[in-house]
């Protein structure tokens, strides 16, 4: 195979220590190695950065919810066509067909797998999958080129999950965790509005406190919180488990967030889209910023990690499991709402949304994202989303990075938003902290690796796979972010100059955690009596 | 050529899929005796009707050449690329896979793209794109569903399991005493009648059904008109407003598929009464469609083109076109050459008719057996009988099928070359032109020789050289792999 030694670019590798010295990286056969015979091909990268390639530890990309979605956006489609790439004819390859596709916030998938290695990222995972639905996640997976890709698999409203909690079965809730994440080729454990959906189901669509029973009174968000943490780190999963937590966009969650922190206190966990869990304020009164509230927690308690799920403003379609707060949307904008209830086990809303820098919530949203970035002590813990395509599309991280790492940008935009709601907020405060390359190297790159446990991602250190973004410099970061020069993925010069060359299939990781097999009787009698899909048609 | 070794002569099969109606039951035991299928356990008298014996006619005709798949290939190649308009079009009874494939064919091509559900479900779809929908999974209504309203029609005869599968005959989590604990209601729309046994039944004249619709909605919201005379169609909303209002989780069914003497705006009206009933209580939709995977073929066109049906390539990039569909394209005269992805006696009328002035390719179960003409026609297996892959029901619930007809040279090569592994072996390429060259210049002996050799290298051809010497059916997804590879080369693209 190739060979390639890539010279004289400025380097930040954070999971080394290697932040901004010139030095070479050597590739071969795919991945990074110490050193490479002198007579190897060279790529000149003088006054360039060279950084790992971009992991998105939380997006919605390939599901059948992402489907929904998509199918209901053919306005969006409409304006963002998307040719297929001019890739390079090699007369020695087998024949890759390049395929065109549509953009917007929930592009086709060829679309996505191009746009996002055109950004320089090389590793995705969709953070929703219902487990009834894997295999179309897969599916859409195995047709999003270039990136490598993983799913979290939805287990907080599972009614099968909730019986063993019920019933105190812990042993066999762990089995069921692990059977249930390999034989939907998951990755890691999805928590969403824990207990929340099966009560939407109900027609409850309030939780009140980690407390509330969610059917069974030992069944509440706290119970399964417990169970599905307790699971996830007993079976050693490379991800801890990946909680959106009650209460999303209610006025005042900042309290429910905080407490579903310390019920988890001394477990790892991972805590998604903190800024749309960081609202202080009352119910159905008043909003403001909880950003700084979450910071100082996290920042004392180090088996917490989070994402940020940052609102960019544009266009945007929110699209989550937890149905309740889509219908609330719903009803609040008078946009067009899809509902899917998925059997025993979540559920599915969508509502396409617009972020408008003269609305006041919007711009509360904003700017509490931002102060959670500003705020955090460890970009380690504290990673970039923007819960793509809830907050804004992935198109728009090179902006974000923008206004991380550049005060006189974010302060141009802090004029123009809306600053009604403002008041408390330390962004209007005046942060002025300003992330470093190698901060973004960290919260884009080092840092999403490490919590998703994958040692071979995000770093260039000898042994790592050779995903490389290569950029120019540029004072504006939006632009140098939006156009790296070059990406390499698992080897493969994907961009070159700027352009999409080559699109090679990407890997699929999965966790295959083991688990007591008579677990397997229990579960298929009960499909048996309530499930539409046969146990062994099931997962993926 | 290596020799097919037949399928074992005797095997059950468990949990088999049926796409004999979008119900897409997965719990079918298909026996096969000798090489045919002589059983279909658990499967209703429409799905035993679409497994069949398993037996298909396996002809591969492209002009006046039989039986020779790389020339049919070739010639299928050779009049799309030389199209200045082509028309890929979905048919039934084919795996998300060869959707997949095909699709790549008409990306490469700058073709339009279309599918039944134009023709069939265009109404709902575009509804559901304008307001969105409220539904559900059908194990979800199983389990929950306490008022069960059936729109116009009786589940019985379209998807004969549907009730005792789903709704309202079987027991549920929080459901006991599976029929006893629910109520059902009969909307019967003039002739449309809902199912016999329903425990309470309304009616509506066919002209009254929208309007009915939007009456039960106002209704909910309160604002019935007072003292509306008993009988009257204000009374009657009001009446089913009230019985809807009473339940904890109601399942609103109707019927997806094409009612020519129905209002088509019934669509818009179902989705905003479930809109409405979520305002205080839950409700979910369930729209049932037909067989053959058409709910597949609208997935993946959506997330490979982000539109459900109804694309037009002919820009370089897709673009929606519903008032555009294959029926318009081919009644104006705009499409030169056609190719069939899938069983040609699934076609609509609308496109058949269309059809019959343009050059057609047909790759599908039974094509060789068209209703129409063909220049060239590939027989394929079916979806679930002999070929593998992936189907999807109608409540978009994805699930795999398990063909008992599959053989070990077809399963050999799904099993290395699935869409996980999407690039094609230049071999396979080179093969084809070689015989489109060949076939374009008329030679014989010494040239057609060397393209015999070349044909049997890159394994799609090999598996479709070994189908076509042992007399069975083509793979579908494995001839629209080759096909969009070579189209690919041809256009310069790859």
């Amino acid at each position: 195979m190739s060979s390639l030694r890539i010279t004289g670019g400025t380097v930040h590798d954070p999971a080394n220590n290697i932040d901004g010295e010139v030095r070479d990286i050597c590739v071969l056969n795919g991945r990074i190695v110490a050193s490479l015979p002198d007579d190897a091909p060279r790529l000149d990268a003088r006054d360039m950065v060279v950084m790992p390639g971009g992991i998105d530890l939380h997006a919605h990309v390939a599901s059948a919810s992402v489907n929904v979605a998509r199918r209901m956006l053919p306005e969006e489609h409409a304006m963002d066509p998307a040719r297929a790439p001019l890739l390079v004819r090699d007369r020695d390859a087998d024949i890759t067909i390049p395929r065109s596709g549509s953009g917007g916030t929930v592009p086709s998938t060829f679309t996505t797998g191009y746009r996002y290695a055109g950004l320089g990222y090389t590793t995705v995972f969709d953070a929703a999958v219902a487990p009834v639905s894997a295999r179309d996640a897969h599916a859409q997976f195995d047709d999003t080129p270039i990136i490598d890709t993983g799913c979290y698999i939805l287990m907080g409203n599972d009614a099968y999950l909730h019986r063993q909690i019920a019933g105190g079965e812990h042993e066999r809730a762990r089995d069921y965790v692990a059977w249930l994440l390999r034989t939907t080729k998951g990755y890691a454990v999805k928590i969403v509005n824990p207990g929340g959906i099966e009560l939407w189901k109900r027609n409850v669509r309030e939780i009140t406190s980690l407390d509330d029973a969610a059917g069974d009174p030992k069944v509440t968000p706290r119970t399964i919180l417990e169970t599905l943490a307790g699971a996830a780190n007993a079976l050693n999963l490379p991800h801890p488990v990946h909680i959106h937590c009650n209460n999303l966009g209610v006025a005042g969650n900042v309290g429910t967030t905080l407490d579903t922190m310390r019920a988890l206190s001394g477990r790892r966990a991972h805590f998604t889209h903190l800024q749309f869990q960081s609202y202080a304020g009352e119910r159905g009164k008043s909003y403001a910023s909880g950003a700084r509230q979450i910071s100082e927690y996290m920042a004392t308690h180090p088996e917490t990690s989070g994402d940020v799920g940052q609102v960019m403003f544009g266009q945007a379609c929110t699209l989550t499991a937890d149905g309740a707060v889509e219908y609330l949307l719903h009803a609040s904008t008078g946009r067009k709402w899809a509902n899917i209830d998925v059997e025993l086990e979540t559920g599915c809303g969508v509502v396409p949304y617009t972020y408008r820098d003269k609305a006041a919530m919007a711009s509360l949203q904003w700017a509490i994202g931002l102060e959670l970035f500003l705020l955090s002590g460890d970009p380690w813990r504290l990673v970039l989303s923007t819960d793509h395509p809830n907050g804004g599309s992935f198109m728009s991280y090179p902006e974000l990075i923008h206004l991380l790492m550049d005060r006189s940008f974010r302060d141009e935009q802090i004029k123009r938003i809306n600053p009604k709601m403002l008041a408390g907020s330390a962004l209007a405060d005046g942060l002025s902290r300003e992330y470093t390359l190698n901060e973004i190297a960290i919260i884009t790159r080092a840092g999403p690796a490490r919590l998703l446990g994958l040692s071979s991602k995000g770093h260039l250190g000898a042994g790592a796979d050779a995903d490389i973004t290569i950029y120019t410099r540029d004072a504006d970061r939006s632009r140098m972010f939006a156009t790296p020069r070059y990406v390499l993925k698992g080897g493969t010069m994907v961009v070159e100059e700027g352009q999409l060359r080559r699109a090679p299939q990407g890997r699929r990781h999965q966790a295959s955690p083991a688990y007591d097999p008579a677990v397997e009787r229990d579960i298929k009698q009960y499909f048996g009596r309530y499930l539409s899909v046969a146990f062994e048609n099931y997962g993926a | 050529m290596p020799d097919v070794t037949p399928p074992a002569a005797d095997l059950t099969v468990e949990h088999a899929t049926c796409l004999g109606c979008g119900c897409t039951c997965d719990d079918i035991g298909v026996v096969v005796r000798a090489g045919r299928i002589t059983e279909t356990r658990l499967a209703c008298a429409l799905g035993t009707q679409w497994f069949g014996d398993g037996r298909l006619p396996a002809r591969i005709r492209a002009g006046a050449r039989e039986g020779d798949p790389v020339a049919a290939l070739a010639a299928v190649a050779a009049k799309l690329h030389d199209a200045d308009r082509a028309l890929v079009y979905l048919a039934a009874d084919l795996p998300c896979e060869t959707h997949r494939a095909a699709i790549a064919v008409a990306d490469i091509l700058g073709a339009a793209l279309d599918s039944i559900t134009s023709a069939t479900a265009s109404a709902g779809l575009l509804a559901a794109q304008r307001r969105g929908r409220a539904t559900a999974t059908l194990g979800e209504l199983r389990n929950r569903a306490d008022v069960v309203l059936f729109w116009g029609f009786d589940p019985a005869t379209r998807y004969p399991r549907y009730t005792a599968r789903y709704l309202p005959d079987p027991e549920g989590l929080f459901i006991t005493g599976g029929r006893r604990g629910r109520t059902v209601i009969a909307a019967d729309i003039a002739a449309d009648r809902g199912p016999g046994d329903a425990d309470t039944r309304v009616a509506f004249a066919a002209d009254e059904e929208v309007a009915a619709l939007s009456l039960v909605r106002a209704a909910l919201r309160g604002h019935s008109l007072p003292n509306a005379p008993e009988g009257s169609l204000d009374a009657r909303a009001a009446t089913l407003a009230t019985r809807l209002r009473a339940g904890a989780y109601v399942a609103i069914v109707s019927d997806g598929e094409p009612a020519p003497h129905r209002d088509p705006r019934r669509s818009e009206a179902l989705i905003a009464l479930a809109e409405t009933l979520n305002a205080s209580t839950r409700c979910a939709l369930s729209t049932l469609r037909a067989g053959g995977n058409r709910s597949g073929a609208d997935a993946v066109m959506t997330w490979q083109t982000g539109y459900p049906a109804a694309v037009d390539f002919g820009r370089g990039a897709p673009r929606y076109r519903p008032a555009d569909d294959a029926a318009a394209l081919l009644a104006r005269g705009e499409i030169q050459v056609a190719l069939i992805v899938g069983s040609p006696a699934s076609v609509p009328a609308s496109i058949r008719d269309g059809l019959s002035h343009v050059s057609c390719a047909i790759i599908g179960p039974s094509a060789s057996e068209s209703p129409f003409p063909a220049f060239a026609a590939i027989d394929t297996g079916r979806a679930g009988v002999h070929e593998r892959g992936v189907a999807v029901r109608l409540d978009d619930v994805p699930l795999p099928l398990r063909p008992a007809l599959e053989t070990p040279e077809v399963a050999a090569f799904r099993d290395l070359w699935g869409p996980a592994t999407p690039a094609v072996a230049r071999a396979t390429v080179s093969a084809i032109c070689a015989a489109l060259a060949a076939g374009e210049s008329g030679a014989t002996g010494e040239a057609s020789a060397t393209g015999h050799r070349a044909r049997e290298s890159g394994p799609e051809l090999t598996v479709a050289a070994a189908l076509a010497a042992a007399g069975r059916p083509q793979d579908s997804y494995i001839l629209l792999r080759a096909l969009g590879a070579t189209l690919a080369h041809l256009e310069g693209a790859a």
